[in-house]
This record gives structure tokens, C-alpha cells and sequence, in this order.
């Protein structure tokens, strides 16, 4: 790639930094430069860490739960112990997991590299962000030391206010983890707005950072009436103060629509950033331009925008009047559009395309495949008498586990798959990662259609025990649990792998014509070693130069097509 | 076939002194102009400044449902709140904001002494605002106008109901049954005895939350000004650069932004008598 | 539609009420929709990813438009999901408004256990209901939030402290079913000297039994669809409050919980306010008043369950309009069942 020797533009703060041309992990030595880095990419990294490790615990929690409900009865533990359990099954892997995942980790890597930026907008208060992550996970473990809480991680009112568990601490944990994730929203939002690169227009802008630009969006307007939400009902837990506690002469149903205000939208920033990433994956992976590109990004909005007005939907059977009902049923089925344009055109992105089945690409088709199952069956629960005899059953757990594992999660893996060498500089090993892939996919289908049976045969959720009838299919899921858990392991282990045995990666291994991969592997501290203009498209592979898009698999073997 | 990415054009920032030209020194050195970092300030400000509008949003939404439902009670209760205490806050805080507007107009004139000294007006209003709210607040407990669990429990001058002396009301959040079942009879601000009924605790409920948590954002404002007093003190600002003051005065309009709407609602909506 | 009489099939139980049918045929017109759309979309993605896999001399085209082609998968779904919408709409409005002549039964849900209680007062802890009669069953609960499931029926409502919800349903064939508390409620495993012994029981009826550790899931109960002759006995078999007038050489009252009311309509003092004929006291006239629409200070009500209890807990939340504030409260002086026992002589007295 021609390089001239144009210095960065820069002031002088920029030496106490390190070199910007340095690469980014060797720019700076020694843990204090972690400790204090303003680096978007180490911070990425960092909240990588941590939200692996959150997806670890919160996974250990899952595989306990599905143990007990192997067998009828007591199995390995007791009835108070499993509704802990399930309760932060949930809450960690929503609140320390999936909602920073994508967005804390690959977006803060790689949305100011591909903007062309040589940060986010806020360096310090992404810091920040990481910071207030950490200590609302400090307050969280304090929580579960405490004795946790065994509401369910929805902390339903009347039951959250009277149970003597520690659900003050808990929900102030949450509290603080909102603060970390509006910070990276309103981050995010700026740096879009005010630091794309010259020739980054709004139409060449990746769909990753579209992605990452709505997600952003409904961090900002979401998070904050959570904060509400848990503040009224700590101060309720504490106070008495009697909004939620119908003796006092509140309403419990209250505390329904202030919690699904923000998370309903909630899971649009758990599943924007999965469909974002594989929208990278499909271009790339298929040799082509993304079908629809403009589609595809105002998708993303609508979802933002549309996600905000369909909350009721989670209270069909609580107690709203019928008029309002049917408003949530309608605007529902509204915001199942976007979705779906979105897998239509993925699917329309591979035709007359050059398909390379790496395991990213296996992650990005089992994505549309999962994602498809997540997305109709909530049509079911979207039809309102049909979601009467299906709500707060099974079918639900399977409907969102579909939508948010096999969603966002596989999408994740996918990410890190693909992302991996542009991260780290190394190569990890694809047979590995393929076996490992086909384990996860197997185990998960496993695990989850034989819940959406048993949903609609009238198993209800979060029971500790269960009639005889659903014996057969709770043991087909545990099952499935422990093949997740092996292709899960085997992941962590391909990625970990390659940091310390991983051929060194060429700059762009699987000749992606994507911004990101045209800057070196992995990438100087201020992301470009000369300030880029953008004159073509992420996605324009027909005008992508030869040696933009060149491998470098010539002079190294190349795993990437299957060859040892 | 062009390259994606092509050479920037040389800037004229040929001099690494720091202090002039292209790179003045309160450029951070992610942003190529000080325009682009001040722009990316002021709007990361106002995206924040949505964020603070919608957590409030959803108190304000309480507050609506809970008159819709119980307009009696917002009816009657207001009589316990003091308007001219409350009239006092709001001028005191329209005030500052005021004195916050000339703050940021004397910064950008690069005045320094003149800044100083409309910082400190702004942060001692606050102080003010905090002064009278603690009158006020001190006034409702010695009534036992206190929220949820408490109501009825006239928390400091030692509580006596039905001629039994009640233990503290904290004491008994851990085994009391059920609100208040009895009446509650307090003297409202204009000396008359007035009697509530037992769900008028929401009221109250949500007057401390709203002004509670808006007491919270006066102090953190007070926080922020007083930090940027500071720098500005240290002479960190000029005519170019003055973004913390802009910043600082933005947020605090919020907080006087969020206490016209409170006031009016909480204390001056109701049946005149 | 007629009322058919299906086995379980793979996904859904047995169809037991008159609302089965429709929900079953709108859950497979889903369900093969899905079918079709997934194996549509996946199977031509796995196609293309075969047919157009990497390989020497196989180079990709350029992406190109296709406008005709968006609109038509963006406008032609919203016609779809237009016409699921206005079925689920329609079975949930059919399942929201009860008939005029539904038998009410009460609902008590309470950590962790339903109680039922009869026309006649009789209280069971299961529920039994005649066959091609409509059943609504009004809920409430004295804790935290939990909810009505029985599968077979397709009826689901939550049960909400503080306020009375209601479903309803016309069974279809002689049967029995599963109820299930489907809200989580919390559990109980811990007892004075630790942990709970817990063995659930291979008993259909009774298979949590009691004195062990319990909770949301073993909130168990059954729901009986009898022959109206079958459901008379069981009336009688719980019926003790019958007994009062039985002993006395009198018949048992048909409405004995208004019966109850009555006495109470003394016994707690309404009668100092509230007259039954027609005229007006310090407080409005209980006749006739059932289901009116009644101007308030705080607009429209109608007398419902709801009204009446809030009246009787609160009674200055809303007041009938030219009458004062004057009524006092009777919370802490009268229990629930008596609350349900003067609604039922309100409703008497038309």
C-alpha cells in the first residue's frame, strides 16, 4: 500500500501517548499504560476481558440451572438456590454480557478505524465508561456475596420489593452499568457525527458503524428510564414510598411498563450490533457488496425507532385494557419488518458471489439461520391469542435465547473469528475453529427446540420443578448444554490459542475490502499512518485495487482456504 | 482504480511549538481542528443533556399517572408545601442561570476576573437553593409528611399515635403491616388543620423523589461549576478556548430547566383555598 | 366455528374450550408460514453457498439494484402480519368480553396456592366448572403478582394484588387439565432447621405434596370439566355455609354469598348511609346501582368489583357525584371475602 511519509497531524499531547505509528500494543509497555490508556482499541480489548469472563460466569449459571432441571425433583440443589441462580443467569448475562458485548468491545476497536478517525470523540470518558463497568460489576459480585436476588431478572414488583434478599444492591449495580453504557453511547453518537474522515460519507459509512450509530442511539434514549426504573424501585425496597405496592396504594403493573420502557429497546441494542457484524461478515465472505446497503442501514434505525414503541407487548396478559393491547399487537408486527428486509438482503448479498466458507462465514450463515427461527416465532407471541397460551411458558425462553444467543452471540463469535488477526496479529487455527463452530450450533438447536415444544405443550418458566410429561424434553435440553458448552470451550480455546502459537496474520487475510483492513495488522496507534481520504466504498470490490484486497496468503500458508 | 486510502494534503503545520497555528495546545490530539473538538463537546453536551431529560421523563410520567388517578389527593397535598419557599428557590435558581449565561459571555470575551466572579455567584445560589430546601425539608418531618412506610410518623418530635408512643419509622418499615390506616391530621403552611387521607403518602412520595432527585443534580452542578471555577482561576480558559465553562453553564440551565417544570406542578397546581 | 374435540397433537395439548379451536388453527397458519419463509431463506442461502462457493476461475459479480425487488419483500409482509394481527386481535377480543350469563367463580392466588370459591360460598382448593356453561373467573391476590394457566382451556390472566382481573371461558368436553401459576411468585426451600426435604409425587392431582419445600412451581392445582349434574354434587359437597339455613329447616339460598352480604349490610353499618330502596341517604342507594356508569368528582366510573372495594377502602377516592366525603374507611376492619360478599348483595339488588 503506498505509504508516504506524511506525519500525523497532531498536538503535543500525542508523545505522551506513544508513538501513533507504533503498533498499538507495543506503543506503550507495562501494566500502568493499560491501567490509564486513552487507546480506544486497548479499552475495546479490556472490555473484551471482562465480558468474557461475564459470559463464563453467566454461562456456568446456566449449565447449573439446566443440570437441576435434569432429572424431576431435587437434583443438585434446592429451590431458593435455583431461583438465584436462573435470577443471575439473566441478569448477568443481559446486564455484564450481552448489552456492553459488541458495542463496548468490537465497536470500540473498530468504529474509529473505520470512520477513519484516530479515536473516539471522547478518549477519557471512554476510560470512564470501562471504569464505572468495572465498579458496577464490583457491585453486583457484592450483591451475590449478599445473597443475591431471586426475582427473576426482571425484578417484578410486588415480589422484588418484598423479598429478603439484596436487591438494592443488585439493582444499584445495574444502575451504575447504565451509566457506562449511555457514556459509550453518547461516545459513539459524537464520534460518528463529527470525526468521519474525509470521502466517509453517510452513504460509505460501514453497516457496522450504521450498526453501531443506532445502538448508540437507543443507549442514549433507553438507559436513562432504567435508571429510573431501579432508583423508584430501590427507594420503594427502602423507603416504602408505595408507587409499586398496591397496599400503599400504588400500582404493580407500573413497574411493568417503566422496566420493558427500556428493555424491550434494550434488546434492539443487544441484537443491532449482532446484525451489524454480519453484515461485515456477508460482504466480505461473499465478495460483494452488501444487496440493498441503504436498506440495510435505515433498517437499523427504524429498529431504534421503531423498538421504542412496542414495550407492551411483554404485558399482554398483566392487566392493560384492550385498546392498548391491540396497539402493542400492531406495532409489533411493525417492527418485524425491518428484520426481515435485513435477512432478505444478506441472503440477496450472496447470490453470484465468491462464498469462502471460513468460520466467520459459518457463524454469519448460522446466524440468518438462528436469527430467522428467533425472528418468526415472534410472530406467535406477537398475535395476541395465540401469545395468551404461550406467554411466560418456555416458548418464550426458547423465542429469545434464538434471538439473543443465537442472534447476537453467534454473531459475536463470528466477530472475533473474523476480527481476531486484525486485533491481535495472529492467526488462529480454522479447523479448530470450524470444529468448535459445529459444536455450538448443534448444541444450541439442542438446547432450544425442544423448549419451544414444551412451551407450547404448557410448560411455564422459571419453575424449579415440573410434571412428568416434561421430563423427556428437559433432559434433551441439558443435553444440549453440555455440547454448547464444548464448542463454547473449544472457541475460547482456538482465539487463546493463537496469541501464543497463531501463525503471524497478513494485513488482510481474507482479502476484505473493508476500511479496516487496508491500515496494517494489527494497527498503529493512531489507527493510520497518514490521514485517510476515502475515495471508494467499504464494499466495492470491483474497485478495490489487487493489492487492497491481496491476502498475503502467497508468501504464507494459507489456513484460511482449509490448506495445513 | 484508486486506492482507498490516498495521502492527506500537507496541513500548514510545519511548527511543533504547540501554542500557535494549526496546533494550539488545548487541541486533543485525536481531532484535526479545534472547531471539530469544540463541536464534538458541545454536542456530546446535548446528547447527555437527553439522556438527564428522559430520566426525569419517566418520573414526570409517574407523576402524571398518579394524578390522573388520584387528582384529590394532588389536590389537597399541595396546601403542605411551601410556596413562598418554593417561589424563593425558583428565583434564586432562574437567577444563577442567569449569572451561568454571563459566566460563559465574559469567557468568551476572555475576561477571567469577570468570570470568576459570575461563577460564584452561580455556585452560591446553588448553595442557596440547597439552604432553603433543607428548611423544607426538615418542616416536613417534623410533620411525619414523610414518604411510604413513614407517612404519619413525625420523625422528630417523637411520634405519638393513638395516644401510644410509636418507636422511629425506620423501626417500623421492618415489621409495619400496611400504610397508614389511621388519618393523618398535620397543620398545612397556612395554619389550618387539615386532615389527609391515608393514600396522600403518594403524593408525597413523589414530591421527594422528583425534588429529591433533583437536589441530587444541583449538587452534582455545583460539583462541575466549582471545577470549572477553578480552572478558570488557574487560567485555563481563553477567548479561544472555554468549552468547560459553556459546557458547565449548558448543564446547569438543565437543572433550572428541570426545576420550572417541577414547581409549578408539585406546588402550584391544586384547589386555591 | 364448531367446537372439535382434538387430541393433543405434537405442539399443543387437547382442545378444551370454545376458543381452542381458532388459536390452535391460527398457531399452525404461523407455524407453517414459518416453515415455508425458513426453509425459503435457508435453504436458498445454503444453496448459493454451495453453488457460488470459492473456487479457481468462479469470480463474484458486482452487487447490483433491484428496486422493484425491495419493495416488494418490505410492502408484501406487512399484508401478512396485517391479517395475523387481525386474527390474534379478534380471538383475544373474543376471549376478553365474558357473556352476560357466565357462572362466577372467585380466584384467591396466594403464595403458593389457588383457592376457589362458589357461587354457593363453598371454597375448594380446585376448580370445577360444568360443561357448555360460560365460566368467569374473577382473581385476585393477597401477595405478589401470579397467574391463571390451564393449557387445555388457552386461558392465561395474571393476578394482580390490589385489583380484581378477570378471564373467562365455555368448556367443551368432560375432562380434566393442569393449572399452573405462570407468574413467577418466589419459593420457599429453607426452614427453621435448613434446608426442605422436597419429593415431588407421581400423582397427577397432587403431585407437590405438602409440608416440603414449595414455590411459583408447585402453585399446582386441576381444573375439572364436569357434567352439570356432577358439577351440582360438588357443590354440595362444599358448600358449608349452606348448613346455617339447612339446620334451621330453611332452603339454601341460590346467591348465599349475597345472602352473606345482606347480614353484613347490618352487621358493619352500611344501612346508616346507604339505603336498598331507591332513596337517597348521606350515601347513594345500593339499588340498581350494579354496572351503572356513575358521575364522580374524578369523572365517569362504572360500579364494578372494583369500585365497590375501592369505596369500601378508600372511600374518598371517588365520589358519587352530590354526595360528600364523608364515608370512612373500613380498611383493617373487614376481610376480603366479606369485601366479595357485599359486592355480591350490591349486584343483588337490581
Amino acid at each position: 500500500m503506498a505509504a508516504v511519509d506524511m506525519p500525523i497531524v497532531s498536538g503535543h499531547a500525542a508523545d505522551a501517548h506513544g508513538d501513533p505509528h507504533a503498533m498499538y500494543l507495543k506503543a506503550k509497555k507495562g501494566w500502568a499504560s493499560w491501567v490509564w490508556t486513552l487507546d480506544h482499541k486497548r479499552i475495546g480489548l479490556m472490555y473484551l476481558t471482562m465480558v468474557s469472563l461475564a459470559f463464563l460466569v453467566g454461562g456456568v449459571f446456566a449449565l447449573l440451572v439446566r443440570l437441576e432441571l435434569f432429572t424431576r425433583g431435587r437434583t443438585i440443589m434446592d429451590a431458593e438456590t435455583y431461583n438465584r441462580f436462573f435470577t443471575l443467569h439473566g441478569s448477568v448475562m443481559v446486564f455484564l454480557f450481552i448489552i456492553p458485548s459488541v458495542p463496548a468491545a468490537l465497536g470500540n476497536f473498530f468504529l474509529p478505524i473505520m470512520i477513519g478517525a484516530k479515536d473516539v470523540a471522547f478518549p477519557r470518558l471512554n476510560m470512564l465508561s470501562f471504569y464505572i463497568y468495572l465498579l458496577g460489576l464490583t457491585i453486583i459480585l457484592t450483591s451475590l456475596v449478599m445473597g443475591a436476588v431471586d426475582t427473576g431478572w426482571t425484578f417484578y414488583t410486588p415480589y422484588s420489593v418484598q423479598t429478603a434478599n439484596s436487591v438494592i444492591s443488585m439493582t444499584m449495580g445495574v444502575f451504575v452499568l447504565g451509566f457506562s453504557s449511555i457514556l459509550t453511547g453518547v461516545n459513539f453518537l459524537v464520534t460518528v457525527h463529527t470525526m468521519r474522515a474525509p470521502g466517509c460519507t453517510w452513504n460509505r459509512m460501514p453497516l457496522f458503524v450504521w450498526g453501531m450509530y443506532a445502538t448508540a442511539l437507543i443507549q442514549i434514549l433507553a438507559t436513562p428510564v432504567l435508571a429510573i426504573t431501579l432508583l423508584l424501585l430501590a427507594t420503594e425496597r427502602f423507603f416504602g414510598i408505595g408507587i409499586f405496592d398496591p397496599k400503599l396504594g400504588g400500582d404493580p403493573v407500573l413497574f411493568q411498563h417503566f422496566f420493558w420502557f427500556y428493555s424491550h429497546p434494550a434488546v434492539y441494542i443487544m441484537i443491532v450490533p449482532g446484525m451489524a457484524i454480519t453484515s461485515e461478515l456477508i460482504a466480505t465472505f461473499s465478495r460483494r457488496a452488501i444487496f440493498g446497503h441503504f436498506a440495510i442501514a435505515m433498517s437499523s434505525i427504524a429498529l431504534a425507532v421503531l423498538g421504542f414503541l412496542v414495550w407492551g407487548h411483554h404485558l399482554f396478559v398483566a392487566g392493560m385494557s384492550e385498546f392498548a393491547t391491540m396497539l402493542f399487537s400492531a406495532l409489533t408486527f411493525l417492527v418485524a419488518i425491518p428484520s426481515g428486509v435485513k435477512v432478505f438482503n444478506w441472503t440477496a448479498t450472496m447470490y453470484k458471489g465468491s462464498i469462502l466458507w471460513a468460520s466467520p462465514m459459518l457463524y454469519a450463515m448460522a446466524f440468518i439461520f438462528l436469527f430467522t427461527i428467533g425472528g418468526l416465532t415472534g410472530l406467535f407471541l406477537g398475535t395476541l391469542s395465540v401469545d395468551v397460551h404461550l406467554t411466560d411458558t418456555y416458548f418464550v425462553v426458547a423465542h429469545f435465547h434464538y434471538v439473543m444467543m443465537g442472534g447476537t452471540v453467534i454473531a459475536f463469535l463470528g466477530g472475533l473469528l473474523y476480527w481476531w488477526p486484525k486485533m491481535t496479529g495472529k492467526m488462529h487455527d480454522e479447523r479448530k475453529a470450524k470444529i468448535g463452530f459445529w459444536f455450538v450450533f448443534v448444541g444450541f438447536n439442542t438446547v432450544f427446540i425442544p423448549q419451544f415444544i414444551m412451551g407450547s405443550r404448557g410448560m411455564p418458566r422459571r419453575y424449579y420443578d415440573y410434571l412428568p410429561q416434561f421430563q423427556p424434553f428437559h433432559q434433551a435440553s441439558t443435553i444440549g448444554s453440555w455440547i454448547l458448552a464444548i464448542g463454547l470451550f473449544t472457541t475460547a480455546y482456538t482465539l487463546l490459542e493463537a496469541l501464543w502459537r497463531g501463525k503471524k496474520a497478513p494485513r488482510n487475510p481474507w482479502g476484505s475490502a473493508g476500511y479496516e483492513w487496508m491500515t496494517d495488522t494489527p494497527p498503529p496507534l493512531a489507527n493510520y499512518h497518514t490521514s485517510p481520504v476515502f475515495t471508494r466504498g467499504p464494499y466495492d470490490y470491483h474497485l478495490a485495487t489487487p493489492e487492497e484486497l491481496s491476502t498475503g496468503w502467497d508468501e504464507v500458508e494459507a489456513p484460511a482456504q482449509g490448506k495445513k | 482504480m484508486s486506492n482507498v486510502i490516498e495521502p492527506a494534503q500537507p496541513a500548514s503545520h510545519d511548527d511543533h511549538d504547540g501554542h500557535s497555528g494549526a496546533h494550539p495546545h488545548f487541541l486533543q490530539h485525536h481531532f484535526d481542528t479545534p472547531a471539530q473538538q469544540f463541536e464534538a463537546a458541545k454536542l456530546g453536551m446535548w446528547v447527555f443533556i437527553a439522556t438527564e431529560i428522559l430520566m426525569f421523563g419517566g418520573l414526570f410520567c409517574a407523576y402524571a399517572i398518579w394524578r390522573g388517578m388520584d387528582p384529590a389527593i394532588f389536590d389537597q397535598a399541595h396546601h403542605f408545601l411551601n410556596k413562598k419557599m418554593g417561589a424563593s428557590n425558583t428565583v434564586v435558581l432562574l437567577f444563577s442561570s442567569l449569572t451561568a449565561a454571563l459566566a460563559v459571555r465574559s469567557a468568551q470575551r476572555g475576561k477571567r476576573n469577570e468570570t470568576t466572579a459570575y461563577l460564584i455567584v452561580t455556585i452560591v445560589c446553588a448553595f442557596a437553593f440547597l439552604v432553603i430546601k433543607y428548611f423544607e425539608y426538615t418542616h416536613k418531618f417534623h410533620l411525619g409528611l414523610l414518604p411510604g412506610h413513614c407517612f404519619g410518623h413525625p420523625w422528630f418530635s417523637g411520634a405519638i399515635q393513638n395516644g401510644q408512643e410509636v418507636g422511629s419509622c425506620l423501626r417500623i418499615h421492618a415489621d409495619a403491616p400496611a400504610g397508614s390506616p389511621e388519618w393523618v391530621r398535620a397543620i398545612d403552611e397556612s395554619g389550618n388543620l387539615q386532615v389527609l387521607p391515608p393514600r396522600a403518602n403518594m403524593f408525597f412520595g413523589i414530591y421527594f423523589c422528583m425534588t429529591g432527585l433533583h437536589a441530587v443534580h444541583v449538587i452534582i452542578g455545583m460539583s462541575i461549576l466549582t471545577w470549572v471555577l477553578i480552572k478558570n482561576i488557574k487560567g485555563q480558559f481563553s477567548k479561544e478556548y472555554f468549552t468547560h465553562v459553556d459546557l458547565g453553564a449548558l448543564y446547569w440551565h438543565l437543572v433550572d430547566l428541570v426545576w420550572i417544570y417541577l414547581f409549578p406542578l408539585l406546588y402550584l397546581v391544586g384547589k386555591p383555598e | 366455528m364448531n367446537e372439535p374435540n382434538e387430541p393433543p397433537t405434537f405442539q399443543l395439548p387437547e382442545q378444551m374450550s370454545t376458543v381452542a379451536g381458532d388459536i390452535d388453527w391460527l398457531y399452525y397458519f404461523i407455524y407453517w408460514l414459518s416453515v415455508v419463509l425458513f426453509v425459503a431463506i435457508v435453504g436458498t442461502m445454503i444453496y448459493w453457498a454451495i453453488k457460488y462457493r470459492e473456487r479457481k476461475g468462479h469470480k463474484a459479480e458486482p452487487t447490483g439494484h433491484n428496486l422493484p425487488l425491495e419493495v416488494a419483500w418490505t410492502v408484501a409482509p406487512i399484508f401478512i402480519l396485517a391479517f395475523l394481527f387481525h386474527k390474534g386481535f379478534q380471538g383475544y377480543m373474543d376471549m376478553a368480553i365474558a357473556p352476560a350469563n357466565a357462572i362466577e367463580i372467585h380466584v384467591n392466588a396466594k403464595q403458593w396456592a389457588w383457592e376457589f370459591v362458589y357461587p354457593n360460598g363453598g371454597s375448594s382448593a380446585e376448580l370445577h366448572v360444568p360443561v357448555h356453561r360460560p365460566v368467569k373467573l374473577v382473581m385476585g391476590s393477597t401477595d405478589v403478582l401470579h397467574s391463571f394457566y390451564v393449557p387445555a382451556l388457552r386461558v392465561k390472566r395474571d393476578v394482580v394484588p390490589g385489583m380484581y382481573s378477570s378471564v373467562w371461558f365455555e368448556a367443551t368436553h368432560v375432562g380434566h387439565d393442569d393449572i399452573f401459576c405462570a407468574e413467577y411468585c418466589g419459593g420457599r426451600s429453607t426452614g427453621p432447621s435448613g434446608e426442605l426435604p422436597y419429593e415431588p409425587s407421581d400423582d397427577p392431582r397432587n403431585p407437590y405434596p405438602p409440608g416440603q419445600a414449595t414455590g411459583h412451581w408447585a402453585m399446582h392445582s386441576m381444573s375439572f370439566v364436569e357434567t352439570p349434574e356432577d358439577y351440582e354434587k360438588f357443590l354440595k359437597s362444599i358448600g358449608d355455609k349452606c348448613d346455617q339455613y339447612l339446620t334451621q329447616g330453611k332452603p339454601c339460598p341460590a346467591d348465599i354469598a349475597a345472602e352473606q352480604g345482606l347480614r353484613l349490610y347490618g352487621a358493619k353499618g352500611c344501612l346508616a348511609c346507604h339505603t336498598t330502596t331507591g332513596a337517597p341517604g348521606i350515601g347513594p342507594t345500593w339499588k340498581g346501582i350494579w354496572a351503572k356508569k356513575e358521575s364522580t368528582n374524578v369523572g365517569q366510573v362504572t360500579v364494578d368489583e372494583n369500585y365497590v372495594r375501592e369505596s369500601i377502602l378508600d372511600p374518598q377516592a371517588k365520589i358519587v357525584t352530590g354526595f360528600g366525603p364523608v364515608m370512612p374507611t373500613f380498611r383493617g376492619q373487614i376481610s376480603d371475602a366479606e369485601i366479595g360478599e357485599l359486592t355480591a348483595y350490591i349486584r343483588s339488588l337490581k
